[in-house]
């Protein structure tokens, strides 16, 4: 049998913390021991968001901790389902099943991970950016969005090659670990790049040396559109690139093969599935981002 | 504690330690639920692996899979590796002593049916059902299950391949449920599947384009309960005269489900969409089920199998 008997947990998650925050977006916190104990960056969890529903809701890890049991969860309200789960209480328990997929390989210590995450896609890289300061690893946060931050920020105390003067804040969280992170944003943010995340960070790759740059790997999680742009940055420097992707899911287990993304290796097309083959796969295998 | 009643069933010959089945195409290959902690496997009275053909299908683009109200909609076009490596490469990895793993068949004629009967004739599956009623695939598929002459005519092609019980899996969408189900127990079917799913489709209202890529989709969960019901009861009369057992289907989540299809008359429960739902249910299903048996002085479950009281002659 395979080695994979057993990882996923149905835990009751009790609803510790839920915080509305601009444009629909909430935090919540849930105590769900297992999974807080076994979760990777990248994994998911899958939210039954009612009893009436067929179909539970995959939300990305942001945090957890391990310690106390707690898995922090960061989403949009964009339909009927995100709706109900944003209408849960604090004591209320929600079945979810968790950690699903396969997460980012955060393995190579000689590597600067660039973490670039666009609105409800920040959440892995929050999550893997604490990995990697629990490890001594090296990297940069690039976060996007076109609502208001749904997290603390403060002005950073430390400057990034290529990173115009006005993108002066980052992630609380991140600067009071020493991660180095920056903002971006279309909608006027005070304190941000003005543009496209993955601008500001081929802006901040371009000012590497060569040496520098090639030893950046890039993550990155969130909509389609800047999913491209972030694998166009990742060709024209020619860096490994990691790609978060999302697609309908039904069992979140592997067993529907419901959720699938056309991948092309050794020149053979293929449905891999989003749930438990991804969600992180190597742009280079996606022909959607080749 | 009462004593606990005796779940085991016979099925087209078969000894099923439970009456639950997992339905075809939301277990995958039989090993994927077992990432879950605390699956059980001697819950099972058999797996059915994802739909079969002959040669290894890609299946469709996304979207595959939509929500709907109590439902879903699914069409997946049979992704599959092909059967000779399901018998070389999956079955041989499988807990065949803890449960059994049954092969659902597909195929684009009655020939290629019979090819695939032929080789998992020669593998540890205990059973093949035959899914003459898949709406997602362009070719074959579902119009074997809507024309009862051509369901037959698979049913013929693959009798003489296989000495393994032959499952019949019925599709709601054909006019006849019953003289299908008649004709393809003359044919050699040993159980019958009932129902498939039905067939339709969703609208994403801001693109107005269809949400399944592959326009329409296959039809689950709750909210097809009823038509099932329905569907076996029509079909229970052809079947018990000829002492042909039935697979029930068709949005059972829980054992207040599992009981009604079987008053209506289904000798085994299956059970596909509600995993989705949870994929633990089908221990609480067992409970709630040896519970009820126990309130109505029921030995077994196959005493409660088509117990419906009617007033109709
Ligand atoms: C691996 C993964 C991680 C995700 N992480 C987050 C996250 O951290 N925060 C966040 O806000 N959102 C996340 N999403 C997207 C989130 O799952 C969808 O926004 C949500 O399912 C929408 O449900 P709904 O009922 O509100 O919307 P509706 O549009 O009403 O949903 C209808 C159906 O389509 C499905 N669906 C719609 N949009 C998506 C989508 N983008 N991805 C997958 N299924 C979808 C729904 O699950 C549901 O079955 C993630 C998706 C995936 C696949
Ligand atoms: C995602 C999905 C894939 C399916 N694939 C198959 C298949 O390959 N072969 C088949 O005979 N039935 C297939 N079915 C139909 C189921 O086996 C079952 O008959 C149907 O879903 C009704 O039961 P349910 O409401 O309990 O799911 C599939 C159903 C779903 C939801
Ligand atoms: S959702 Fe079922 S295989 Fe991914």
């Amino acid at each position: 049998m395979a080695n994979h008997q057993g990882t996923i947990f149905e835990e009751q998650a009790e609803v510790l913390a839920h915080i509305t925050h601009p444009g629909d977006q909430f935090v919540m916190r849930v105590k769900a021991p297992k999974t807080a104990a076994k979760a990777k960056p990248g994994q998911f969890v899958h939210l039954r968001v009612s009893d009436e529903r067929a179909l539970r809701r995959p939300i990305s890890i942001m945090l957890t901790d391990p310690e106390r049991g707690t898995v922090d969860l960061l989403y949009k309200a964009i339909g009927e389902g995100t709706r109900l789960l944003s209408e849960r209480k604090v004591g209320d328990t929600i079945p979810m099943l968790g950690p699903i997929g396969e997460p980012f390989d955060l393995s190579d210590t000689s590597k600067r991970y660039i973490l670039i995450g666009g609105g409800v896609g920040i959440p892995p890289m929050i999550f893997a950016a604490d990995h990697l300061y629990g490890r001594g690893g090296d990297c940069v946060v690039f976060a996007g969005s076109e609502v208001e931050f749904p997290f603390a920020l403060k002005p950073s105390a430390t400057l990034l090659p290529g990173v115009n003067g006005n993108a002066i804040l980052a992630i609380r969280s991140l600067e009071e670990r020493e991660v180095p992170s920056r903002l971006a944003s279309n909608a006027g943010l005070y304190g941000c790049y003005e543009g496209h995340v993955p601008n500001l960070a081929r802006d901040y790759l371009a000012a590497l040396s060569d040496e520098e740059r090639k030893r950046c790997v890039l993550l990155s999680c969130g909509p389609h559109p800047m999913l491209h742009a972030v694998a166009r940055v990742g060709r024209e420097f020619d860096l490994p690139t990691f790609l978060s992707l999302e697609e309908h899911m039904a069992c979140g287990i592997g067993g529907c093969a419901g959720c699938v993304v056309k991948t092309v290796e050794n020149g053979e097309e293929k449905y891999r599935r989003v749930c438990v083959d991804g969600p992180v796969f190597p742009a280079e295998l996606l022909p959607e981002f080749a | 504690m009462s004593n606990s009643p005796d779940l085991s069933v016979s099925f087209a010959g078969l000894t099923l330690q439970t009456p639950l089945v997992l339905l075809s195409g939301c277990v995958g290959f039989g090993e994927e639920y077992t990432r879950v902690e605390g699956w059980d496997n001697r819950n099972i009275g058999a797996v059915i692996l994802k739909g079969t053909t002959l040669e290894p299908r890609m299946g469709n683009a996304p979207h595959r899979v939509y929500e709907t109200p109590s439902g879903m909609l699914n069409a997946i076009g049979l992704q599959n590796p092909g059967a000779r490596y399901v018998v070389e490469n999956i079955l041989p990895n499988l807990p065949h002593e803890q449960t059994q793993f049954w092969a659902n068949a597909n195929g684009t004629s009655p020939e290629e049916y019979a090819e695939v009967a032929r080789i998992f004739e020669d593998s540890p599956v205990t059973a093949i059902e035959i899914n003459i009623s898949c709406p997602n695939v362009k070719e074959g598929g579902v119009h074997f299950g809507n024309d009862p002459r051509m369901a037959a005519r698979v049913v013929e092609a693959m009798r003489p391949h296989t000495s393994k019980p032959l499952i019949t899996k019925l599709s709601p969408n054909s006019a006849d449920i019953a003289e299908t189900a008649r004709l393809v127990i003359e044919a050699g079917s040993d159980g019958l599947s009932v129902i498939n799913t039905l067939v339709g489709m969703a609208v994403d209202i801001e693109s107005r384009k269809p949400v399944i890529n592959n326009i329409s989709g296959g039809l689950s969960g709750p909210c097809i309960k009823p038509v099932a019901l329905w569907k076996i009861h029509q079909t229970r009369a052809v079947a018990a005269k000829h002492n042909i057992p039935i697979l029930g289907q068709g949005g059972i989540t829980n054992a207040k489900d599992a009981v009604e299809f079987a008053v209506v008359g289904a000798d085994a429960i299956g059970i596909g969409t509600g995993l989705f739902y949870d994929p633990l249910m089908c221990g609480k299903l067992l409970d709630g089920l040896s519970d009820y048996l126990n309130r109505h002085n029921l030995g077994s479950y196959t005493e409660l199998v088509g117990s419906l009281v009617t007033n109709k002659a």
